[in-house]
């Protein structure tokens, strides 16, 4: 059976520079796909090309085992793109906004208002119906630019940083329609920089630096893989820091510098041989996050 | 080959559905203000037709236009037509498609969906000249309303063709005003394709004062100008009450400008949207 969304050496190159080279990825029905790399890592290409808006210099993109670039206005129609721009047409009220999408699309959305209906119900937008969106808040626009990208009943849904400038309790929002939308079946492909929220929202992660994936997988998984078992913690006024240093560059490994502490990613041969190197020292151990990952892959971009 | 195919499936785009979308989305938005939205065509033909037919036309007398002696409201009243034809769907497609493009991210939103540049602009285009098509209305219905008052003499039978001419020659005015938008950094770069094109164009196309140079460089732009055809041909109809032979050149010129504007126009707004 055919992924819902399967791409194959999607390349993208602007002059010189090739922001995207060669990646491969896939994604099911009711799975998130996070998208996770540093500024600059092909993310948002990515996604321009897998959506339409950008066209691969090389490599295929195929929804439901059909070529997107043969079939593009056919496939389009199974395809939701919530950027992470306000794209919101503000000429409309809420309700003008969901149906003028929709008119966007052919085969026309059936039952077009119920549909509409259902959408200000499920989304919380049913009150400000008549409204202009000028009158929501951060988090509605969200809600709407959400619920506009699913008018059409896509089966995929690109969602570009969804939850960039919202509070915590919009953020929260977007996390339970975007898993509602999931547990209904809706493929769906996430880049974020908010690192708890591509932990908690992701089925798989796939890791992209410098337009190449580096990892593809659980995060579980993505961690060990890249950054070891353990963080090993240390204050940056501790006595032992220089010998810390040293022991930790005996690894092969270099301390990166978070506020006032330093932090290192080791596995566990790693630990033991620093570990037996400053006896007496008090070091902190802590399992690796996403967030670590991201900081290491912006430490490597750097210039 | 690939370059003629893209250009001739950008000229093709008009009829798809997707063009007559976003021309559906902009006559939504318009329609909604439709009182305020008429007011100011109907008021300008107005404020121009006594202030320069009746005001100059004292100063003036008459004037004369392919051997006959017109008064000066005769002569103008053409001009007026035509010129709303031009400056309607020219600054829709500059000022409004800009907002729609840069400020309000209207376009964004819409190639989200199936609708590809092509439609867009089409829609754009199709929508600018639309505009043209219901000022040129208004403003006939002005001048219908002065011939009836006896303050200038018309074939009013023949301002029917009026609202169709301008929206025909209104879809190369506003090809030709996308290009720029596509072109312009800000909105304040504006007023090059104004005051450097617009403006110069307005004035060597006898709409309203007639221009006879020797020149022969200026004889090769004004024949070259749909605005002058469009002027002419609708004098002719108005004053003679027959087409005249300036339709054909309309077509032509009007014609090369549409196929030329439209597929510079995508090309420079793929660049600008897409990236």
């Amino acid at each position: 059976m055919s992924a819902l969304l399967e791409a194959e050496g999607l390349t993208k190159r602007y002059g010189a520079e090739t922001v995207v080279a060669g990646l491969d990825l896939r994604c099911e029905a009711g799975e998130v796909l996070g998208l996770l790399g540093p500024n600059g890592a092909g993310k948002t290409t990515t996604l321009r090309m897998l959506y339409g808006f950008a066209t691969p210099d090389a490599g295929r993109i195929r929804y439901e085992g059909r070529d997107f670039a043969e079939l593009r206005t056919e496939l389009k129609r199974v395809v939701g793109v919530c950027t992470q721009e306000d794209t919101l047409d503000y000429d409309f009220d809420v309700r003008q906004n969901l149906r003028v999408y929709a008119s966007y699309f052919r085969p026309r959305v059936p039952e077009l208002a119920a549909r509409v209906d259902e959408l200000l119900e499920q989304f919380g937008l049913a009150r400000f119906a008549g409204m202009s969106p000028h009158a929501l808040s951060g988090g509605y626009k969200r809600r709407l630019l959400i619920a506009r990208s699913i008018v059409h009943r896509p089966k995929i849904l690109f969602l570009d940083e969804p939850t960039t400038g919202l509070d915590p309790a919009a953020r929260v929002d977007v996390w339970e329609l975007t898993d509602q939308l999931r547990r209904a079946g809706m493929g769906i492909i996430l880049t974020t920089h908010y690192m708890d929220e591509a932990e908690r929202l992701s089925d798989r992660l796939l890791v992209l630096q410098k337009g190449k994936q580096v990892a593809s997988g659980a995060t579980q998984d993505i961690l060990d893989e890249l950054l070891g078992d353990h963080v090993l913690v240390l204050p940056v006024d501790d006595p032992a820091r220089e010998a810390f240093e040293a022991a930790v560059a005996a690894q092969g490994l270099s301390a990166r510098r978070v506020l006032r502490e330093l932090h290192v990613p080791v596995d566990a041969a790693g630990l033991a041989a620093i570990g037996a190197a400053l006896p007496g020292t008090r070091l902190t151990v802590r399992p690796p996050t996403l967030d670590d990952l991201f900081l290491a892959l912006a430490d490597e971009e750097a210039p | 080959m690939s370059a003629a195919h893209d250009a001739l499936g950008h000229l093709m785009a008009w009829a798809d559905w997707r063009s007559l979308a976003v021309l559906r989305r902009n006559a939504l938005v318009y329609f909604r203000n439709w009182k305020t939205a008429f007011l100011p065509p109907a008021m300008e033909p107005v404020v121009f037709f006594l202030a320069f037919g009746l005001g100059l036309s004292g100063y003036v007398g008459g004037l004369d236009w392919e051997g006959e002696r017109l008064s000066y409201t005769a002569f103008v009243a053409p001009g007026l037509i035509a010129y709303t034809a031009f400056g309607t769907p020219y600054y829709e497609a500059l000022y409004s498609a800009y907002v729609r493009m840069f400020f309000q991210k209207t376009w964004d939103g819409i190639l989200a969906t199936q609708v590809e540049l092509p439609h867009l602009v089409w829609g754009e285009v199709l929508w600018a000249a639309a505009r043209g098509f219901m000022n040129t209305a208004i403003v006939c219905l002005v001048l219908a309303a002065f011939d009836a008052a006896g303050m200038v003499e018309l074939h009013t039978a023949q301002l029917l063709w009026m609202p169709p001419l301008a929206f025909l020659a209104g879809l190369a005015f506003a090809a030709f005003a996308l290009i720029f938008t596509a072109l312009v950094p800000a909105i304040d770069h504006m007023n090059y394709p104004v005051f450097l094109l617009g403006i110069p164009l307005s004035l060597i196309s006898n709409t309203y004062f007639p221009l006879e140079t020797e020149r022969p460089w200026l004889r090769v732009l004004i024949d070259a100008n749909p605005l002058y055809h469009l002027a002419e041909t609708c004098r002719w109809l108005l004053v003679r009450g027959e087409p005249g032979p300036h339709l054909g050149p309309l077509a032509l010129s009007a014609g090369v400008l549409l196929v030329v504007s439209i597929v510079a126009a995508t090309r420079l707004t793929a660049r600008r949207v897409l990236g």
